[in-house]
């Protein structure tokens, strides 16, 4: 393949895992990264490097096309990210201290749970709203938007505010000690613990992913991970991808969202489970 | 509550901004590199450097390397590319500063607070990684 035959084919592979990112509120890494690797053969070091800027262009692209119509909620985004950063910076510091093998087990059996409660809510359109939380009061963690499926406006507000807030950590723990991406956490936490609608969790987890990823993007480049020729095509293809994506998912129903989501959740706990054994998936 | 659409609304600019600025010099300097016939690194400091590390001679792993390819004649097309990249991985940075700001004006201290913390938050980072 010549490489400006290369570009080409990562920038329609990235155009889809932008599309697929920006719906489900992942940055792409989990999509792209066994791509670059399996199918064009490209270092894992540069994998992850434009995995990053997937990452980064996912959430720009999606999120300002979401904080437009209030499916992204800046509040509850700011509020869980000091959670999400605070846990990755202690998940770097206590990196190669901790048993890694035994936290992706763990990491591992705790999202199979999640994948059969998950399965469980499928028909679930819109959370109960249940009674206030204080905390959710306290920092306005609510909001309204209007579902083109359902054709009216939904307002709901986080319940739980504590158990995500501490989900949140764990995410962004797991994230800094096992150096994977936290998208799908996020979004399980926000849908599961705090009972957001399933768009909002998405939209919101597409704003927060590019916050979290900026704070280890630096390292990344430092490090020389970024390839111009690899990271350009698939950040222009993700952005691209994510502005469709994001077009699409205002149309779909919550629970067609959580449909798409279920298997990426299957997908992690089996690959988690695995490491954990210490069997090794790209 | 009509203060957090303002701050939405800021934001939103700054990622549409940001992405499209990036974008546009990450195409810029893809679109020149194909036009030249995809020439290699002519920095010769950047590609002994890359060689002895075992890395691709085209990375940048600073910005002073981006900087240096980009004022050299003629310059380095991918130098062009991998400032767009930069600006694309500091545009959710701008972001945050940006909220903290409207929330300011908005009085919202709770949010004030909150945006300074991330942003104190990804500063460490920085420096973490820079450190390390």
């Amino acid at each position: 393949m010549s490489p400006l035959e290369l570009v080409a084919a990562l920038f329609a592979t990235s155009v889809m895992a932008g599309g697929a990112g920006a719906i489900l509120g992942l940055g792409g890494g989990i999509l792209l990264i066994p791509v670059l690797t399996l199918f064009f053969g490209i270092d894992l070091h540069y994998a992850m490097g434009a995995s990053i800027v997937s990452v980064i262009a996912t959430s720009s692209g999606a999120a300002a096309a979401y904080l437009r119509t209030s499916l992204s909620n800046v509040r509850i985004g700011l509020f869980l990210v000091v959670s999400t950063v605070s846990g990755a910076l202690v998940g770097a510091a206590l990196a190669g201290v901790v048993p890694t093998r035994l936290l992706q087990l763990l990491l591992g059996l705790a999202l199979a749970y999640s994948t059969v409660t998950t399965l469980r809510q499928l028909r679930v359109e819109l959370p109960e709203q249940t009674e206030a939380d204080p905390l959710a009061l306290r920092f306005g963690l609510e909001g309204t938007y209007y579902d083109a499926a359902l054709d009216r406006d939904v307002k709901y507000r986080a319940t739980h505010v504590r158990l995500g807030f501490g989900a949140m950590f764990g995410a962004g723990l797991l994230s800094g000690l096992l150096g994977i991406g936290s998208g799908a956490f996020k979004v399980l936490a926000m849908d599961h613990f705090m009972r957001l609608p399933m768009k909002v969790s998405t939209a919101t987890s597409n704003f927060m992913i590019g916050i979290t990823s900026a704070a280890s993007a630096g390292i990344y480049f430092a490090r020389g991970d970024i390839h111009p020729l690899l990271a350009a095509p698939v950040a222009v293809g993700v952005l691209a991808g994510a502005v469709l994506g994001t077009r699409l998912m205002s149309r779909l129903r919550n629970t067609t969202i959580r449909k798409a989501f279920l298997p990426v959740l299957g997908w992690l706990a089996v690959s988690m489970i695995l490491r954990g054994l210490g069997i090794g998936l790209p | 509550m009509s203060e957090p659409v303002a701050v939405e609304r800021i934001i939103a600019r700054i990622l549409t901004f940001g992405g499209l600025f990036s974008i546009a010099l990450v195409l810029g300097g893809l679109v020149v590199w194909a036009a030249e016939g995809q020439p290699q690194a002519r920095e010769i400091v950047r590609v002994v450097h890359n060689r002895e590390a075992g890395r691709a001679v085209d990375v940048f792993t600073s910005l002073s390397d981006v900087r240096r390819a980009i004022v050299q004649r003629p310059p380095d097309p991918l130098a062009v590319t991998a400032l767009g990249l930069v600006c694309l991985l500091v545009t959710p940075v701008v972001g945050v500063a940006a909220a903290a700001v409207a929330f300011w004006r908005a009085g919202d201290r709770d949010y004030v607070a909150i945006s300074s913390i991330v942003l104190a938050m990804l500063v460490l980072s920085f420096a973490l990684a820079a450190g390390g």
